[in-house]
């Protein structure tokens, strides 16, 4: 099976910063892929290569084995809802529907009018006076009724108050199960991803620091506590996320695919928030491992 | 694609469709009076001594008409202007400032098509609502240049079809302003990414051209026409008393079997051929500069008056080769978008 996304040595440079550096990633089809990192780390670079809004400096990406936007077929395989959940101000609702039906040879206008009116949308509204979360459920329609086999939301929720946050993560996963869509969805905030996401990329100043699986993840860390000691001396396959110690006691979140024998630890395993707290400090020096391509299911 | 293009664009081509049915009203309304006027002033087929005076009395009893015929050339020489400003610098610049290119560019329609429908869509009816005027304009203002022909003296409503105010709005050349203006503002506003600058730099960019056209590049289109002729009336004279005699300048308005004819430069010269810049000394006593001697004085010193100018037949090539220009720049313009667009640097 070919991946929802692909990438190898994926870079974007703006003038002179880098947006997005080196990047290797094998994202599986079928999942729904949360990317966390904080603000301007990357994200909004990498989902926009995705799409083929941008052109990569260096390296390669493919979308669902194409390279992307690399023609209408393409394009037509791929939804994307951008940032700021765009629409046209002046048109209405229904215009943006027409306007789906005439460019996607997929649309689903069933699906689509049965959302607008789910979600309470006036069809003869025009898009300029909806409210944000109105607006966004407008473009995530606009998205869904495309039928693509990978939705890239970008940061869809940032604008939302938390109300309608959770109902617009609810819709969003009720259409993405009927379809068994891939998606991935960016934020800067792991809580508003917890609950949805079964895949965890966490980008940070650019680079990827980790990817995976949640329940992968979440089976491979461990925090230890136990009398002080020196990292150094852990055993091989035991790489420290994150590390803090006090006089008498050090606190270690390691990543590890073995079992834990030493009996000095206190072994408890980590949620998702704090393993994704750790990767994205800045501080911690994530330890190389190799690129996992290699695609899983 | 097309018929979102119509979505987006309807409203504005609403708005040209009104403008041009209020001009096409205006013109209609007082059209059939000027050719009334033109029918019953006898210049039609007068003989060549009453021509003159007849035109006078015509362009006497038109002058009511004066601030129409300019208002309606200025609109046609403004109507490429303001398609360049509102139709092509949004095209672009807006999507892209409100950040509806992420929906109009995430469809299944690749953006060299969109861009190619958009293009074509607006791009075609801008040249037809120019074009349009153009020609309703050329209608109504017929008996004028008629007048013209009869042999009418040159004054605001009757001029030569060379004149930079009636060959810029007649013939093909409007097709090519239209479509020029509409791709540069494109292009700028793709450039700029923001609606009200490209608008800003659109305009300056267009009138910049269309100034430099009449005055640097057309004339250049062939290589004038070069003669010398004797010194007698329809020359404006003049002249500067100064420390070395009196200076002399002679323009020439017309010249003598070429009407039509397009004069880029005139001046006197002496039998040698070498421009003259002072009245001789026999010439410059007073009695004889105001009176009709002055020139036969100038004659018989050997001065006469070179011209170097574009001949009346020389008209359709120059609007062809105009309209080519503007053309192929704004082709060059379309095809810089396409690429940019491709570029994906947003």
């Amino acid at each position: 099976m070919t991946a929802a996304i692909e990438t190898r040595g994926l870079s974007k440079q703006y003038r002179r910063t880098w947006a997005l550096r080196d990047c290797t990633l094998a994202i599986p089809q079928g999942h729904v892929v949360g990317l966390v990192g904080p603000n301007g780390a990357g994200k909004t670079t990498l989902l926009r290569l995705a799409t083929g809004g941008l052109m990569a400096t260096r390296g390669t990406i493919s979308v669902l084995g194409e390279p992307p936007a690399a023609g209408p077929a393409q394009l037509a395989r791929v939804g994307f809802v951008a940032q700021d959940t765009p629409a046209y101000a002046r048109m209405r609702v229904a215009d943006h529907l027409r306007l789906g039906a005439w460019l996607n040879p997929g649309w689903d206008d069933e699906l689509a009018r049965r959302r607008i009116a789910q979600v309470g949308l006036d069809p003869r509204q025009r898009a300029g006076s909806l409210s944000g979360g109105q607006r966004a459920q407008l473009a995530l329609t606009l998205a869904l009724a495309k039928r693509p086999e990978l939705l890239l939301l970008d940061e869809p929720v940032a604008s939302l108050d938390p109300l309608a946050r959770r109902e617009f993560l609810r819709s969003l996963m009720e259409a993405v199960a009927e379809h068994s869509t891939s998606v991935v969805l960016s934020s800067h905030l792991v809580t508003d991803l917890e609950r949805v996401c079964d895949y965890l990329i966490v980008l940070v100043a650019s680079q990827v620091r980790v990817a995976g699986e949640v329940s992968e993840l979440l089976a491979t860390h461990y925090r230890l506590a136990g009398p002080r000691r020196d990292p150094g001396t852990l055993p091989a396959g035991q790489d420290v996320i994150e590390e803090s110690h006090t006089d008498k006691q050090s606190t270690l979140l390691i990543r590890t695919g073995e079992p834990i024998h030493d009996p000095a630890w206190t072994v408890t395993p980590v949620s998702m928030e704090e393993l994704v707290l750790a990767y994205m400090n800045p501080a911690n020096d994530i330890p190389a491992r190799r690129p996992q391509l290699g695609v899983a299911s | 694609m097309i018929r979102l293009t119509w979505l987006q664009f309807r409203t504005q081509a609403f708005a040209a469709l009104a403008a041009m049915a209020a001009f096409a009203v205006l013109l209609a309304a007082t059209g059939p009076h000027l050719a009334s006027l033109y029918a019953a002033s006898g210049l039609s087929g007068c003989h060549v001594d009453s021509c003159q005076s007849l035109a006078g009395s015509f362009d006497a009893e038109v002058s009511t008409y004066t601030s129409l015929y300019v208002i309606s050339v200025g609109i046609i020489l403004l109507a490429p202007a303001i398609i360049g400003l509102f139709w092509g610098a949004p095209l672009i610049a807006r999507e892209l400032e409100t950040g509806t290119s992420d929906l109009a560019w995430n469809q299944s329609v690749t953006r060299t098509r969109w861009l190619a429908v958009k293009l074509t869509v607006v791009g075609l009816t801008a040249m037809a609502v120019t074009e349009a005027l153009s020609l309703m304009q050329g209608w109504w203002a017929a008996p004028l240049g008629r007048a013209v022909t009869d042999g009418a003296p040159q004054g605001p409503l009757s001029q030569d079809r060379f004149t930079q105010l009636v060959f810029a709005t007649h013939g093909i050349t409007p097709l090519g302003y239209a479509a020029f203006a509409f791709a540069l503002g494109v292009t700028v506003g793709a450039l700029i990414r923001r609606t009200i600058p490209a608008m800003a730099v659109t305009l300056a960019l267009f009138l910049a051209l269309q100034i430099a056209m009449p005055l640097w590049i057309r004339p250049h289109f062939a290589s004038p026409d070069r003669t010398v002729i004797a010194t007698a009336g329809g020359f404006e004279a003049g002249g500067a008393t100064g420390p070395g005699g009196t200076t002399l300048t002679l323009v020439a308005t017309s010249l003598p079997g070429q009407p039509g004819a397009w004069i880029l430069s005139s001046g006197p010269v002496n039998a040698a051929g070498q421009p003259v810049s002072t009245t001789p000394a026999a010439c410059d006593a007073p009695s004889i500069a105001s009176s009709p001697d002055f020139y036969g004085c100038l004659t018989s010193h050997g001065i006469r008056e070179a011209i170097s100018y574009q001949p009346a037949s020389r008209y359709w090539p120059f609007q062809w080769a105009e309209t080519g220009l503007y053309l192929a720049l704004a082709l060059a313009l379309a095809g810089y978008c396409f690429r940019r667009l491709n570029r994906r640097r947003s």
